[in-house]
């Protein structure tokens, strides 16, 4: 009993076991559906479990404005748990509602209804034919791409505008460069490089669509010519760089002498000796006081420079005198002159007090000192306002006595100034005219050192002069102003 | 000095009126009909350009308001058998594919995009007005129903235009009533789009412009197949 309640048991649990494993099928899913070319479309399903048994699928579909269910027209064309519609049965911008049955033995199952339209579902094959060319040119090369449309999309009729779209990389990175290409089957890359290779794809878009597949990849190497030409045009660029920088550093290092070789300093008006600034701040008096020649036998002349080689101005004072012995050329003068010698370098200030002063210096010495060195300022006679007194010259023919003069006949013109010349260790004695006999006879004044004494005619200078003893046997000149001045020479008798 | 202030003020009242008067298109040069002068005389190759250009674009904004909507409002998929939705258009015999819209003449052809034009004139206009009163939607998408209805009158002015322009060169008849009196095409008996809830508005819009993007496409490679096509 016990043995046939087991046996029962164990036959109902297999027959229990066994028709588990049967059942009826799982729900199908219907996965997507697509078109490729806006004219057909093809649907796909996921089947269930199949419940052991074979299983059976069947895709009905129901139309917006069409009566009726029906069932799909083509399970083959498309593979497995698809289905195609071709033209005939597929209308654009209606609704289909689709669901899939899945049945066998045992039982049915039918998917969730899928709605969709045509319209939505547009999604082209990838383009084909992808061809690259490279060009090999100068600078850099460049890389040709072409493609062919995908064999079923119509582009032609304008029913689907369609749109490209590449993507390339270099080597193996994984970095896409993407460009967009419109409606041309065709691209060129310039941003290529030689020694690598380049991987493009390419895809398509219809209308508002989803994007295609990328196409099957086409790479392509491209060789390394351009290496040899580079080094030579750096070289020559760094060179080139290297000379204008020395070249520009050149320029800043002599920048004065640039300067000044371009633009050359332009040279102002000037008259040597006068200052232009004591000009305009003296009055016109002091200017013309300057210039004016004193009658008398000056102590002071007025001085221009340019054209003397050698002139001295009067100082009565020995020490002034001292510092500048042998070129003494140190102007006492006056009131708005200054000296702009080339010998002498310092230049002394012109002051109303200084002209006072040495006026007062001189009278002093006058009185006093004899003169030691003697000399004369010269003033050239070229000058208009200058009341410039001629001097002409007479040579002395022959001394008499000792103050008696003949002179010759002729006058010897002088060149117009009356011209010094020094010789070192002579002393120069004046000799007053006490009479002019005629015109080749001068009678000098017999003086004698006590005799004499330095009056102050107003003519300092000379008077003091007469205090030297003289000397036979010199030689004298004759001049306008009515002395006479000596010079050594050969002793007569 | 009274005499030359009004001389002035008249020149620049005559001015004002000029400037004024030549401002009725804004944007391109006016196209020329029926032999005006001084205006930019169009081929028919770029009139289609330019219509199709106009009808692409409105298509896009209405995908992306209809995706708008989808995710705010989520209209339930999980209905069994068919939707009862029914466009306002529907009425209107369109071809559902592209050889039944090759096989159609010309005309007819013409003739349904200006159907569907005139057909969408109305409750587009309300659409955006429902729109602007309703508090959410942001600006961007009450910008867009704007500019939607706004092409639609100008895509339909510019297919009148090309139909006219075929009319004059002959290559279509003149028994394209549109142009006549456009209120016969209102459809009479199709189910008033007062009913239509803002979300199946904008999913017949969507569908009626892809139409006539489509068939303004077909037509002009008919009628002047160039590289574009």
């Amino acid at each position: 009993m016990r043995r046939d309640l087991r046996g029962a048991l164990l036959l109902l649990l297999t027959a229990a076991v066994q028709s588990s494993s049967m059942s009826a099928p799982g729900k199908p899913v219907l996965l997507s559906c697509r078109s490729p070319e806006k004219e057909t479309f093809t649907c796909w399903w996921e089947p269930g479990s199949d419940g052991g048994l074979p299983t059976t699928h069947h895709l009905y579909y129901e139309r917006e404005r069409l009566e009726g269910t029906y069932e799909c027209p083509d399970y083959l064309s498309a593979g497995r748990n698809s289905c195609f519609f071709d033209k005939n049965h597929t209308s654009i911008w209606v609704d289909y509602y689709l669901t899939v049955m899945a049945s066998n033995a045992l039982g049915n199952a039918t998917s969730d209804p899928f709605k969709m339209d045509v319209m939505e579902i547009v999604k082209p094959d990838a383009p084909g034919n992808v061809t690259l060319r490279v060009e090999e040119r100068e600078a850099s090369p460049c890389l040709h791409v072409r493609w062919m449309p995908p064999s079923n999309t119509d582009t032609k009729s304008g029913w689907v505008t369609i749109k490209y779209e590449l993507r390339v990389k270099k080597d193996n990175s994984n970095n896409w460069k993407e460009y967009t290409s419109g409606t041309q089957t065709h691209f060129s890359l310039y941003s290529v490089s030689p020694g690598g290779v380049y991987t493009v794809q390419v895809r398509c878009l219809l209308d508002h669509g989803s994007w295609s597949e990328w196409s099957n990849t086409t790479f392509v190497k491209i060789s390394n010519y351009l290496q040899n030409e580079r080094p030579l045009s750096m070289l020559i660029s760094i060179l080139s760089a290297i000379l204008f920088i020395m070249a520009g550093l050149i320029l800043i290092a002599k920048r004065k002498s640039v300067k000044q070789w371009v633009l050359p300093p332009v040279p102002g008006p000037k008259i040597r000796g006068i200052n232009s600034q004591l000009l305009q701040s003296g009055g016109s008096d002091d200017v013309g006081n300057v210039l004016i020649i004193k009658q008398s036998f000056p102590p002071i002349y007025f001085v221009w420079e340019d054209q003397m080689e050698d002139y001295l101005i009067v100082t009565e004072n020995e020490d002034w005198l001292s510092s500048n012995s042998q070129k003494r050329k140190k102007s006492l003068i006056p009131a708005c002159f200054h000296f702009d010698s080339e010998i002498h370098s310092k230049e002394s200030p012109c002051h109303q007090n200084d002209w006072e002063k040495d006026e007062e210096i001189s009278q002093v010495d006058n009185n006093n000192k004899p003169f030691t060195n003697t000399g004369y300022v010269d003033f050239q006679r070229n000058v208009e306002n200058v009341d410039v007194k001629h001097v002409d010259y007479s040579r002395v023919k022959e001394v008499k006595s000792d103050n008696i003069i003949f002179l010759e006949k002729e006058k010897v013109q002088s060149s117009g100034y009356i011209h010094f010349q020094r010789q070192e260790g002579i002393p120069e004695d004046y000799s007053r005219v006490k009479e002019v006999e005629s015109d080749h006879l001068v009678v000098l004044q017999k003086q004698n050192a006590a005799d004499l004494s330095c009056k102050d005619e107003g003519n300092h200078y000379t008077d003091c002069a007469l205090h030297k003893p003289r000397k036979p046997h010199v030689c004298t000149e004759l001049s306008d102003s009515g002395y006479v001045d000596t010079i050594p020479a050969p002793p007569l008798m | 000095m009274p005499g030359t202030i009004r001389s002035v003020s008249l020149v620049w009242v005559v001015l004002l009126v000029c400037l004024s008067s030549r401002r009725t298109s804004v944007g391109a040069a006016p196209i020329c009909t029926n032999g005006q002068v001084g205006c930019h005389v169009l081929s028919l190759d770029n009139l289609f350009d330019r219509v199709i250009q106009h009808s692409a674009r409105m298509h896009g904004i209405s995908s992306d308001l209809h995706s708008e909507f989808e995710q705010y409002f989520l209209p339930s998929k999980n209905q069994i058998g068919r939707v009862g939705r029914i466009c306002h258009t529907s009425t209107i015999i369109t071809p559902n594919g592209k050889e039944n819209a090759q096989r159609m003449a010309r005309e007819q052809l013409t003739e349904v995009i200006l159907k569907l034009l005139i057909a969408w004139r109305d409750p587009l206009w309300h659409f955006h007005q429902s729109m602007a009163h309703h508090h959410d939607f942001n600006n961007f998408s009450s910008n867009k129903a704007l500019e939607m209805n706004d092409m639609v009158h100008e895509l339909r002015q510019g297919v009148e235009k090309v139909a006219e322009k075929m009319q004059v060169l002959g290559i279509i008849s003149n028994s394209v009533t549109s142009l006549a009196s456009p209120e016969v095409l209102l459809p009479s008996d199709s189910a008033d789009w007062r009913l239509m809830k803002d979300y199946d508005l904008l999913y017949c819009f969507r569908r009626d412009s892809n139409k006539v993007q489509n068939y303004l496409k077909i037509l002009k490679c008919r009628i002047v197949p160039n590289h574009g096509c």
